[in-house]
């Protein structure tokens, strides 16, 4: 469903993801877990272009959302004239090379002096437009269909709780008013918090914002939803009514991506865990395998500090 | 100091002077009032060209100019800037001066309501940019559905605070010969007339200082309606 390849992002002098590559399939509950500063927010952001990745690709159901990245495709590095002359000066170079190792060396080298964008100018470009003129939509319409919830919940100030669920939806013209209001009652009705929706947000505690903040994203009924650290802004005894949403959330086969420090969530919800490390993901596994036999000495340390 | 009263009871019951000051009045008022809509309005503009995240890179061009603009502006007296409009931009004979003196007041708070306003959009926490980007939102009805709502909220007392500084400040219009309030005050008080300028000063303060309450008071009641959703 959401493909992730080759991305890095820098913030600066900064590199927070360094090559990460991941796979979200339809119907997975995927929980990163990590330690703090170690890219885990900034991987989910970039997944749907609340940040834009350095380098890298992001693509959702066969779909491009991000710029093509020219060193991912290496069909088109092979047919540019730049690849013919680093093989044959290499070739040169190096008589013994087999075939395959030629081609491999090429890209390499093409790939870690960025060749193409020096040798190739406007025709370079001209091949990156042909990928994504074929497979990419516009961001608007992919967020459409991936929810995201925030760690400090951002519901809209100055609107009640109605407004904030159906101002997308209305606003973007998918469903009418009274459709919009239909689908938020039901949802406010399944969380039990019908009767907070014309309170304003800043009426509302932690738990029910963030609840709030949860349907909002189901009203434009998505195909996948990314949680950033949704309880860590919570009172305690707030946490294990959102878990318990997204946990029903889960069983009704919404496809999930969440980055948490809940470990119990993890285990107990996640079909497959993440451990990102220094922009990294460094391990993957089934959450029985990954709790119970951690095979990276940084998960080993950084599981036995949280658990 | 019974002199004094009389005096005043003089400027509101002689018919000449009442005269003189209510039209000097009515210029104040109208250069405040289209100096501050003029403001508010190129203000507006130059804060959204001032934040906008177009791509295209047509927009260093408009970008610069605004940068230009708020830094000759707030670096310059106001005065220098209306004898500029009066006696160099706008010196052509039977041109209004009342339009000069709007346009001269104008640009100049348009400066700092610009300022205002782009620091009341920055004011605005991300998350809720982030948010409804996030829902797929375009950029632009983000901005216009939940950032300025709040923005605006954040700058009326700023806005309030630019308006009154406005509306004392067309005060000197008087320096092109222009007929204010403030000017109205002097032709009273000076010559033949009453011989003193305490009297007629004094009430061009009263009318001031009315004019400016009559604004906070309506400040007020705009910020406490915009307020409805903080309440707790």
């Amino acid at each position: 469903m959401i493909s992730v390849s080759g991305v890095y992002k820098r913030f600066g002098d900064n590199m927070v993801l360094k090559g990460v590559s991941c796979e979200i399939r339809k119907g997975e509950n995927v929980v990163v877990i990590g330690p703090s500063g170690s890219g885990k927010s900034t991987l989910l952001r970039c997944m749907n272009l609340l940040e834009t990745p350095t380098y890298g690709e992001v693509w959702l159901e066969g779909q491009l959302l991000t710029d093509a990245d020219p060193y991912l495709h290496f069909d088109l590095i092979r047919t540019s004239a730049t690849y013919g002359n680093v093989r044959k000066m290499l070739s040169e170079e190096n008589p013994s090379l087999s075939e395959t190792e030629l081609d491999e060396a090429a890209i390499r080298m093409i790939k870690a002096e960025d060749l193409l964008k020096k040798n190739e100018g406007a025709k370079f470009r001209e091949k990156l437009r042909s990928i994504e003129n074929s497979s990419r939509v516009p961001i608007e319409l992919a967020r459409r269909k991936m929810g995201m919830v925030f760690q400090h919940f951002n519901l809209f100030n100055n609107l009640t709780v109605m407004q904030n669920l159906t101002l997308a939806p209305t606003q973007l013209k998918i469903k009418t008013k009274a459709e919009a209001e239909e689908k938020a009652t039901e949802l406010l009705n399944r969380i039990g918090l019908y009767d907070k929706r014309d309170e304003y947000p800043s009426r509302l505690s932690g738990g029910q914002k963030q609840r709030i903040a949860i349907i909002r994203s189901l009203c434009m009924e998505p195909d996948v939803m990314l949680f950033d650290e949704p309880t860590s802004a919570l009172d305690p005894e707030m946490v294990g009514e959102v878990l318990s949403l997204m946990k029903k959330l889960a069983e009704d086969g919404m496809t999930m991506v969440v980055v948490t420090h809940e470990m119990g969530f993890a285990r107990e919800v996640g079909s497959r865990i993440l451990f990102m490390d220094d922009g990294q993901i460094t391990e993957s596994g089934k959450p029985d395998d990954f709790f119970g036999n951690p095979q990276n000495p940084r998960l080993r340390d950084f599981l036995s500090k949280v658990l | 100091m019974t002199r004094f009263f009389n005096n005043i009871v003089e400027i509101f019951t002689n018919q000449k002077y009442l005269f003189e000051m209510l039209n000097g009045l009515k210029m104040t008022l109208i250069i405040s009032v289209g100096a501050a809509v003029l403001g508010l309005l190129l203000g507006t503009i130059v804060a959204i060209t001032t934040l906008s995240q177009s791509k295209s890179r047509l927009i260093h061009i408009p970008k610069a100019i605004c940068k230009v603009y708020v830094t000759i502006i707030r670096g310059t007296p106001m005065a220098l800037q209306l004898f500029i409009m009066a006696f160099v931009v706008f010196a052509i004979r039977g041109f209004p001066q009342i339009v000069t003196a709007i346009i001269a007041f104008g640009i100049n708070s348009g400066a700092y309501v610009a300022e205002n306003i782009r620091a009341g959009i920055l004011s605005v926490d991300i998350g809720q940019t982030e948010a409804g980007l996030s829902l797929g939102l375009p950029r632009k009805t983000t901005m216009m559905k939940i950032v300025i709502p709040q923005a605006i909220k954040n700058v009326i007392p700023a806005i309030g605070n630019e308006l009154i500084a406005l509306i004392k400040e067309t005060s000197i219009v008087s320096m092109i010969g222009m007929k204010d309030l403030n000017m109205a005050a002097q032709v009273i008080g000076g010559g033949n007339n009453l011989a003193t300028y305490f009297a007629p000063m004094f009430v061009a303060a009263l009318f001031y200082l009315a004019i400016v309450y009559t604004l906070t008071f309506a400040i007020k009641k705009i910020e406490k309606r915009l307020r409805a959703s903080d309440k707790r």
